[in-house]
């Protein structure tokens, strides 16, 4: 055999001496001593559990990208920071419903696009909205539109948002979310009207200034901002997807702030590390325990109520949700129009009546399968619904299920019991939607279908006086509750913490606007 | 050693042509629509409809096996479903960070590893050796992810030496953001290496060209050093290939702890998401790289030590 080591540059006892001579130079001390605490005061360092998904409002994901979406583009109005939901003027000087279907606004004139795009226009916002209810755009997010025709443009900075019957989630969310962003025409139409990672032109306080995948994006001051200054030069949003890494990070001064797991809510009702402060903001998330209709095991409405009243919502709360939970009443939650101060069925179980209700039902020897996420909060959840049902001579058999395969259950024709969890937009339009007959095979897993509901769904968003319409959405959950087919667990929570130098600016439901955040 | 690296080099494209090929199949065998879970409950039917043609879901398993092959035979991994961006690059910008983690791993375990275990071997059945092999055991029987936590709370949130999160930016910065990450998957390589080392060790230490240094009056140091540590280090090289395996899975749940970016995490996130171009390309890049890896340490092996190549 030709001995080709022979040749190299580097022989193998070279190779040895210099990988000994690597091993040693990288052991040597690093940066030992203290490390000083993150002290850049013109930088907040945010956390978000998980990363942008799209610059583009028309295929946002949701909260994580309305994050960047609300601080680089601007809109008509915003959400106001504050335990009420509220908006406040953003683009728009002035904005008014005329009649039920027009809206008239005018726009500031300091508002200008980057990369040269020019100032703000009326036809911006045409192209904006347009696009979004555009079947060419083909958006995911086109229902939060619901019934918009069309954007009239008077004058350069003047115009009216047709729309083709009354709605009024348009002030909830199809303007102050994540539809409402306003778009440069120009920027979108020289790039063919599509966006890859990076924007075509911004417009708001903040710039982004760079994205790391899946480690960090940059916002940067505007300099061109002719608005109310932001306080902070910087903002690092950082996804980090567990909590417990988030919680670290924050006590090493890595965070100002980040959203807590809720069992270490109590540790930090007693002392936040670092000076910082905890806020306690409720959630619109909506958790309930669902029966499929169809299934020929849960066709006993008895069955089904007797169910509802053998599961113990507050002992759930304590065990999955370590008491930073409440129970709630529905789909609906609190501070939104259509909650319901009680629930048909009161949130503890009442074994007696539960046991009743079984043996009025004819039914024994009852076993059924609950399906939930791989979650601890769900799967704890799920085993105190096994215990409790079992105290009426139910036996559940728990399966879980990893996110993918949990969320394509609409295909799973054997599904029984199905602990499960929605995000939701503060209207509650948004809430009534995934339970229409129209959903069903869809996201109406309990394959619910009602005419009276389907009506007020249909009719409950044309309603402008705020008393008829909550009144509408409070008999929508009542007609869901007395099917039996649903026990309302919890709106859940959102327990955030921040740094001694921040002054956080939150939604009523704790998640961040943050281009008003401050400085303490 | 052509012929050797050249048959070695075509196993190894084996290997990966039938990892992915498993990966494909089983990907495509999870549960749940795909499309549905990429595009979120909102997505139109004419949405779903045109990914699921882009993404040739509609076609047959073997169909679809075809054009991915076809695709990465023409260099093509596909664009991500998100964000619009082309895999490659996606993977690319994600894999120095992995490579980062598992080298400064290899690289300190190796090296302390192979100290205490040639101490350990130098002075067999002492109390050294014994302090030694205890230290070894309790490295190699410390859960990484609780290595992990518990150096996150003492020397990032305690004492504040190290950053508890992130990749960092810079040459420096980013090596500070190695150190706690790669103490915590590369702890219980130390063990390991030092048990191994000083096996090795005490079987060389007994060869006759010891006992001839030895005869001729050479310092044990220089013994022990120069002519038993070369040979015995040999095993390492070879237990390091296949532990850049081991290593990448550690440094998925490290990428987790640490919040770092890296190959780990992008393929946990796509997968979640049924992202099938970016799960595909994370897979490929992860698995050509413990391939390659292994056979590069078949190599090497090879070209340092002579008779593993007549062996071959």
């Amino acid at each position: 055999m030709k001995i080709e080591w022979q040749k190299a540059a580097v022989g193998r006892r070279k190779f040895l001496k210099g990988a000994t001579a690597l091993g040693a130079v990288s052991a040597l001390p690093i940066g030992l001593g203290n490390r000083a605490m993150a002290d850049d005061s013109s930088t907040l360092r945010v956390r978000s559990y998980g990363d942008m998904q799209s610059i583009d409002p028309a295929f946002s994901k949701g909260v994580i990208d309305e994050e960047i979406h609300a601080s680089i583009y601007n809109k008509l109005i915003q959400y106001k920071p504050g335990r009420e939901w509220d908006w406040q003027m953003d683009a728009a000087s002035m904005i008014e419903q005329v009649d039920p279907t027009h809206i008239k606004f005018a726009l500031r004139d300091d508002i200008g696009f980057t990369n040269g795009y020019g100032s703000m226009t009326a036809e911006d916002v045409k192209y904006s909205f347009e696009r979004i209810i555009s079947d060419e755009t083909e958006s995911p997010n086109k229902p939060d539109m619901g019934p918009l025709s069309h954007v009239e443009v008077t004058g350069e900075r003047e115009g009216t948002i047709v729309l083709n019957e009354p709605f009024a989630p348009l002030w909830s969310i199809a303007l102050p979310y994540i539809t409402g962003s306003i778009l440069s025409k120009k920027a979108w139409e020289a790039a063919g009207g599509k966006a890859t990672a990076d924007p075509l032109a911004e417009s708001g306080p903040y710039l982004r200034d760079s994205w790391s995948p899946k480690e960090r994006t940059v916002l940067k001051r505007n300099p061109d901002w002719k608005g109310d200054a932001p306080a902070w030069d910087t903002v690092e949003i950082l996804p980090i997807d567990d909590e417990n890494t988030a919680e670290i990070a924050f006590e090493a001064g890595e965070l100002d702030f980040t959203r807590v797991s809720l069992g270490s809510v109590e540790r930090f009702r007693v002392g936040v590390p670092n000076g910082g402060t905890l806020l306690e903001y409720p959630s619109l998330y909506y958790a309930w325990l669902g029966m499929n209709l169809d299934h020929p095991k849960l066709q006993n409405q008895k069955l089904r109520q007797a169910i509802q009243h053998a599961i113990d919502v507050p002992m759930i709360m304590e065990a999955a949700y370590f008491g930073a939970a409440e129970p709630s009443t529905g789909i609906i939650a609190p501070g939104l129009i259509g909650n319901r101060a009680q629930s048909l069925v009161p949130p503890a179980a009442d074994f007696e009546k539960a046991a009743a209700l079984l043996a009025e039902s004819g039914e024994t020897n009852v076993t059924l399968k609950l399906d939930t996420l791989n979650k601890t909060t769900f799967t704890t959840a799920a085993q105190v619904i096994q215990a409790t049902l079992s105290q009426i001579g139910i036996t559940v058999e728990v399966n879980v299920l990893e996110s993918g395969a949990f969320w394509g259950s609409a295909d799973n024709e054997d599904l029984q019991l199905v602990l499960n969890r929605y995000s939701m937009t503060p209207d509650p339009y948004y809430a009534t939607s995934w339970f229409t007959s129209e959903q069903v095979g869809h996201w109406n897993w309990e394959q619910f279908s009602n005419e009276e509901f389907d009506q007020i769904h249909n009719s409950a968003y044309q309603e402008s006086d705020p008393a008829k319409r909550a009144e509408m959405y409070q008999r929508a959950q009542d007609l869901m509750e007395e099917t039996g087919a649903y026990r309302f667990l919890t709106h859940e929570a959102t327990p955030v913490v921040h740094s001694a130098g921040v002054t956080p600016a939150l939604r009523p439901d704790g998640q961040v606007l943050l281009r008003y955040f401050g400085k303490a | 050693m052509v012929h050797y690296a050249v048959r070695r080099f075509g196993l190894a494209l084996l290997i990966l042509f039938v990892a992915v090929t498993v990966m494909f199949l089983m990907i495509r065998a999870v549960p749940g629509d795909p499309v549905q879970i990429m595009l979120g409950p909102r997505a139109t039917p004419e949405l779903q409809a045109r990914l699921t043609a882009e993404l040739a879901l509609d076609q047959p398993i073997i169909k679809q096996l075809a054009i991915f092959y076809g695709n990465l035979l023409q260099g093509d991994l596909g664009i991500d479903v998100f964000s619009g961006r082309s895999v490659t690059s996606i993977v690319f910008q994600q894999l120095p960070h992995t490579l980062s983690l598992i080298f400064a791993s290899i690289i300190w375990s190796a090296t302390l590893g192979i100290a205490l275990g040639a101490y350990a071997a130098a002075h067999p059945n002492t109390v050294i050796d014994r302090v030694t092999a205890a230290i070894s055991v309790s490295f190699v029987a410390a859960p990484a992810f609780v290595v992990a936590l518990l150096s996150l709370l003492i020397f990032a949130v305690h004492l504040q030496w190290f950053p508890a999160i992130g990749a960092g930016e810079g040459f420096w910065d980013r090596l500070d953001h190695l150190v706690l990450p790669s103490l915590a998957i590369g702890l219980s390589w130390v063990g390991y290496i030092a048990r191994l080392v000083r096996a090795s060790m005490l079987e060389v230490m007994g060869e006759p060209h010891i006992r001839t240094a030895r005869a001729f009056g050479l310092s044990e140091r220089r013994i022990v050093m120069i002519y038993a540590l070369r040979i015995a280090i040999l095993p390492v090289v070879t237990v390091i290939g296949v532990g850049m395996g081991f290593l990448l899975s550690s440094a998925v749940f490290a990428e987790i702890v640490f919040a770092r970016p890296g190959l780990g995490k992008l393929v946990i996130d796509s997968i979640t998401t049924r992202n099938y171009p970016v799960v595909m390309g994370s897979v490929l890049v992860s698995t050509g790289l413990f391939v390659v890896s292994t056979a590069l340490a078949d190599l090497i092996n090879a070209w340092l030590d002579p008779r593993a190549r007549a062996g071959h």
